[in-house]
């Protein structure tokens, strides 16, 4: 106790008070003790500061290093871009096991024999080279390789913001942030376990069940995955120093080392990621090997395909908008069961923040996406029209439900939610316009282009498409659909931002204006390019004005918030009272993560059916019983099974959580004891 | 100019509005090799 002096009160009790919320974990009195245990040791003599800041830089280029090498090495050559080799594969493979075949082979003496022994083709299993378990290998290891990228997504993405929301808590001195990225993290850290648990489940899966391809890409990736293996160690013990520690090193110098743990828990993090997905895009586009499979680059060519940078971009994005959406579900599972106001002003502030991470990350996902899908085709149009023109290009149209349904869930909530602020009723009235705009666009979007009908149906409809909504079946009216409901969407977002605002500057009406113009001339920029150049044009125009039609999009977001910090500047904030908030809003919450998960099954379903029938496009053919693209039906219900999986585990993740704020009272006095 | 007056406001912020984004479009068009071809003609 004798140290507590040295603590000024205020800070002694932001420090209890961040502690009350933060669970028992990190009660008062142990709070209290950690803290001054660690300055007994005198660690707040030691300059953190810098020392943060170095290990920061180090961690920094642990990542930055390898992917610039990664991205600038040049000739790393996709093998086999558009044409399918099946005919050829197996004889040339037969004549790479030939010394005489190999290019190797054409030197002299053992130099030669030695490189070409090293050539060694991907097998070619047949059928009876598959285990049988009794099930359906596929269907088994599709479930665990799911449920394991869901909590790796998961686990990932929340440290991202968890790291933000702790560094805006020490820039403003709100301890409320702090409660707020710990709570987060302890969900994150209690699913941790369960995303190592999957992640072995799925490798034991693999090994037994597809044990030729294992062995290939154990093979083609080599100490690779060792790599990946101590970087998941280094995971694991920064993970836990970085949950553990965050009442030890609290204030001070101290602090800027605990934010160095967690920017050090994204670093290795993210390199865990993008390694990861190297294995995913080599067996959709492989590179640093030849024809048939032998290697022939070293470990960046093969790690750098051509759709490995997309896939990175497009699921670190995803990641943090799931992450978001899943702790919005926490917010609002605590929001729902909370007893006291303050316990609901806390959750509904949390869930709010949530939304705030979803749906800001989501605005530029289908961006990415659609880089990655161009990256498909370009890499490989087969295979790009094998995803969007063939027999998947209706889960588009699912997919286009599923993200409506994030988008009008997403602007529900941010509605609802600007009940609690009195100066909300100054922008209620635009809610409706908003809500017209996102339906409308919502129907033009999910409307097909082709539908599979009987003759006499065509003959009704006047022909394969309908005369009226046949127009917006194709993708000119769905670019602009999307677009216009993420400007909507962002306008929701702004609107609900500036409900407990009033601004003092004295160029508020010209701001306002500029405003309101840029929404304007960007939702004719984006009609305009949709409707001239994708309808009146041809394709090469089709497809180059929807880059303007982004860029539109992307400069009302980026205008928008620009704007609105100088706009708000020193601002009258309204009253706002959290808490007081609609429970329907917070089953908005619910249905974000929902949406997301399934979103993610589609997708995940559709990514990897564009290799048909190989293990690994074009050079290692599937000759189990499962190498074909499983009917959409059938599909169907792997993702709702892997869904309905994934939330009864994320539930009892958040049961988990709250389980260690509990605390069995003592026995009676009236005689009951332990043990009677 | 007056930025109290409503009628300069609104001028200048569809102007300079309308500059920028016709200045984007042609940016992005020409990145890709594409004239804008506005004059609602079928683009070769």
């Amino acid at each position: 106790m004798m140290k507590s002096r040295e603590l000024p009160a205020g800070e002694i009790n932001k420090m209890i008070r961040v502690s009350s919320i933060s669970g028992p974990s990190s009660s008062t009195a142990k709070g209290r003790d950690i803290r001054f245990a660690g300055s007994r040791f005198g660690w707040h003599k030691l300059p953190w500061k810098k020392l943060s800041l170095h290990v920061g830089l180090v961690a920094i280029l642990m990542l930055a290093i390898p992917l610039f090498v990664a991205i600038s090495e040049p000739g790393s050559t996709p093998v086999l871009a558009s044409s399918d080799w099946s005919g050829v594969t197996q004889a040339v493979a037969a004549e790479a096991v030939t010394p005489a075949a190999t290019p190797a082979a054409t030197t002299d003496t053992a130099a030669g024999d030695a490189a070409s022994k090293e050539l060694i083709p991907a097998p070619q299993p047949e059928a009876k080279d598959y285990p049988n378990i009794g099930v359906s290998s596929r269907s088994v290891v599709w479930i665990v390789a799911q449920l394991h990228l869901y909590f790796g997504a998961f686990v990932l993405a929340v440290p991202i913001f968890v790291l933000l929301i702790e560094w805006i808590g020490v820039k403003t001195g709100d301890s409320r942030y702090e409660a707020m990225a710990h709570e987060f993290m302890k969900i994150s850290a209690t699913a941790y376990a369960i995303t190592s648990l999957l992640g072995g489940t799925l490798a034991f899966a693999l090994f037994l069940l597809y044990p030729d391809f294992m062995g290939y890409m154990m093979r083609v990736f080599g100490s690779q995955t060792l790599v990946y293996a101590a970087l998941f160690f280094s995971e694991s013990i920064v993970v836990y120093l970085y949950y553990y520690s965050w009442d030890a090193l609290r204030y001070g110098n101290a602090k800027w080392a605990h934010l160095t743990l967690g920017l050090l828990v994204n670093v290795v993090g993210l390199t865990l990621m993008v390694m990861s997905n190297a294995w995913a895009t080599f067996m959709m586009a492989p590179s640093g090997v030849n024809e048939v499979g032998a290697v022939t680059g070293n470990i960046w060519q093969i790690l750098k395909g051509p759709l490995w940078n997309a896939l990175n971009l497009h699921r670190f994005i995803a990641n943090i908008a799931f992450g978001g959406a899943v702790v919005g579900a926490y917010a609002a599972y605590r929001f729902l069961s909370s007893k006291t106001p303050e316990e609901k002003a806390h959750y509904d502030w949390m869930g709010y923040t949530a939304n705030f991470i979803a749906i800001l990350s989501f605005l530029p996902l289908p961006f990415a996406g659609y880089y990655l899908m161009a990256e498909v085709y370009a890499y490989s149009q087969t295979m790009g029209i094998t995803a969007m023109g063939g027999i998947l290009a209706w889960l588009f149209i699912v997919q286009a439900v599923l993200i409506g349904a994030i988008l009008l869930a997403g602007n529900y909530y941010l509605w609802s939610g600007m009940s609690r602020t009195e100066g909300s009723e100054r922008y209620q009235g635009y809610i409706k316009y908003i809500a017209f705009v996102l339906v409308t666009s919502f129907l033009v979007w999910i409307t097909p282009h082709t539908l599979i009908l009987s003759p006499a149906e065509i003959r009704l409809l006047g022909g394969a498409n309908h005369h009226i909504l046949g127009v917006f079946g194709i993708m000119p009216a769905k670019n602009i659909a999307v677009n216009l409901m993420l400007i909507f969407t962002f306008l929701s977002f702004q609107l609900f931002r500036r409900a407990d605002k009033v601004a003092v500057v004295s160029w508020e009406r010209a701001g306002n204006a500029l405003m309101v113009t840029i929404y304007a001339v960007a939702v004719f920029n984006v009609v305009f390019a949709g409707v001239y150049y994708g309808y009146f044009t041809n394709t090469l125009y089709k497809v180059g004005s929807s880059v303007m039609q982004v860029a539109s999009t992307l400069t009302v977001i980026i205008s928008g918030i620009i704007l609105d910090t100088y706009l708000y500047k020193g601002a009258r904030i309204l009253p706002s009272h959290w808490g007081k908030v609609t429970n329907r809003s917070q089953y908005a919450l619910f249905a974000l993560p929902v949406a997301f998960t399934w979103l993610m099954a589609l997708m995940g379903y559709v990514r990897s059916s564009v290799r048909t029938h190989w293990h690994v496009n074009n050079i290692m053919r599937d000759n189990s019983p499962d190498n074909f693209i499983p009917a959409i039906g059938y599909a169907g219900n792997m993702m709702t099974i892997v869904t309905i999986l994934f939330i009864a585990m994320v539930l009892f993740v958040f049961w988990v959580s709250t389980l260690s704020e509990k605390k069995q009272l003592p026995p009676e006095s009236s005689g009951q004891e332990v043990g009677q | 100019m007056n930025l109290n007056n409503p009628v300069v406001v609104w001028l200048g912020a569809i102007a300079v509005t309308v500059l920028f984004f016709y200045g984007l479009d042609h940016i992005i068009m020409s990145m890709q090799g594409l004239p804008l071809n506005m004059n609602l003609t079928p683009a070769q």
